[in-house]
């Protein structure tokens, strides 16, 4: 668990979607999120379930990963469409149970809600299975370069995703380093009375955060000291490429886009 | 968010170990198997010392980074879970609320010369009220926006579902606002930058 913060969902993989440039899959996601919204017929659907299908396809990912990304929603899917198959009352009535019917406006309308939710958690779900969060920071920075000129710290922002990034794991440790420290000292976390153990949380927080603060100073003196100066003409190590399977990307969402428009009833 | 002035180094570096120590009061129930098999988390407190300790602005900005960084994948939501996919569960109106209780919370122990429990009481209090406020609308405009609300599905009944965590979570508040000034008052004696901070 802790290791995996600083990769989070990523699925290491070579695969084309891997490769796209992050800026690339932030436009895509973003755009997908809004025209999801226009289909409503099942001709619209069925375009955006194989624009889903192939991107999933294309990843080359385990079934199993896509699938974990669902679980904690799937309940959410379910409930949604079985609310929407018992009280919509449009349409011919389908089969009755003595004075239950159900409509098939009602089951429509549920698939299609059904697979809005669907395709919005395969496709964002995509982006963080085949980016790693430090990507997607990159990306973030690029993209929102512009709003600088508006007093935005969108550098100084970034920088501070990377360093969180980096500090999550170490401050796990550490939590677990003191709370075995003061489990020594004779601290009670997992037993007695609790206001006992509510009462213990004090002696793990405070090493905890005097801690951090510690490091954040440290980490601040080292930064002054190789000459941090903020964003302006700073250098990258890590720096993104933009190239034609990029705009391909993009230019595949616009194409959608338009059928959706043009198929929409 | 007016831009006073540029953000130092030690700005950026607080910010940033906030918004890690967040994703640790996020899942410290991990560590901490308590409180009668109720799970608990610690990010309100977290998100009210955010605001108490680094002042409103850096609060709010700490905060903000911690919601980027689990949008952007890292699993430092609650359970471990993170992904862009957060924002489509009715849950993502709580992370929104940390933002503004930690900016709330700074401005009210900001006016404060010497805050005490009173102080952090009542500051805790409306950050517990901000929390529920903001996620319970971000539940029900989500819900409806996706279009996954069925007919019936009113603004009271939303506040009646969110009504079910509520008395743990008065408990965690009243025991955060006793916390919170000790804790508030052993960092701020051994750190260099922060009680300057709080007075300018």
């Amino acid at each position: 668990m802790i290791q995996n913060v600083i990769i989070g969902q990523y699925v290491p993989g070579k695969s084309l979607i891997h490769r796209f440039d992050p800026r690339a899959k932030l436009l895509t996601v973003f755009l997908f999120v809004i025209i999801v919204f226009l289909a409503n017929n099942w001709l619209t659907y069925a375009a955006l379930g194989l624009f889903t299908l192939g991107a999933i396809i294309l990843s080359k990912l385990p079934f199993r990963y896509l699938y974990n990304g669902l679980k904690p929603i799937l309940l959410v899917i379910i409930l949604t469409f079985f609310l929407h198959v018992l009280l919509t009352r449009e349409g011919n009535v389908l089969f009755s149970l003595g004075w239950f019917k159900v409509y098939e406006g009602g089951v429509e309308q549920g698939i299609y809600i059904s697979l809005r939710l669907l395709f919005l958690i395969m496709i964002t779900s995509l982006l963080t299975l085949t980016t790693t969060p430090i990507d997607i920071t990159d990306g973030i920075e690029s993209l929102l370069g512009p709003f600088k000129r508006f007093g935005l710290p969108v550098h100084e922002f970034a920088l501070m995703m990377s360093i969180a990034l980096r500090f999550i794991p170490t401050l796990l440790e550490e939590t677990d380093k003191i709370m075995k420290a003061q489990s020594a000292r004779g601290a009670e976390f997992s037993s007695g009375p609790i206001k006992e153990r509510l009462k213990a949380i004090i002696p793990l927080l405070v090493p905890l955060f005097i801690g951090a603060f510690k490091r954040a100073e440290d980490l601040a003196l080292a930064m002054e000291a190789r000459g941090y100066r903020g964003g302006e003409g700073r250098t990258k190590l890590r720096l993104l490429e933009w190239s034609a399977k990029d705009t391909m990307l993009i230019v595949s969402l616009v194409v959608l886009s338009v059928l959706l428009i043009m198929l929409r009833g | 968010m007016s831009k006073r002035k540029k953000l130092s180094a030690l700005d950026i570096t607080y910010a940033a170990m906030f918004a890690a120590l967040m994703a640790v009061g996020a899942n410290i129930a991990q560590f901490l198997p308590m409180v009668g098999g109720v799970p608990i988390t610690l990010q309100t407190f977290f998100s009210i010392l955010a605001g108490a300790l680094l002042g409103s602005r850096l609060g709010a900005i700490s905060m903000t980074v911690y919601m980027a960084v689990g949008l952007a994948g890292a699993p430092v939501f609650a359970k471990f879970s993170g992904g862009i996919g957060t924002l489509v569960s009715p849950t993502f109106g709580f992370i929104l609320s940390y933002i503004l209780v930690s900016y709330v919370i700074g401005k009210m122990i900001e006016a404060k010369k010497n805050p005490g429990v009173q102080t952090f009481l009542f500051a805790c209090f409306v950050g517990l009220f901000l929390n529920y406020f903001l996620g319970t609308n971000y539940m029900f405009y989500a819900y409806k926006l996706l279009g996954i609300a069925p007919e019936g599905f009113s603004y009271g009944m939303a506040w009646g579902w969110m009504m079910v965590p509520l008395p743990k979570d008065i408990v965690l508040t009243i025991v955060a606002a006793v916390l919170s000034p000790r804790i508030y008052r052993a960092v701020n004696k051994t750190s260099r930058g922060h009680g300057r901070r709080s007075v300018a």
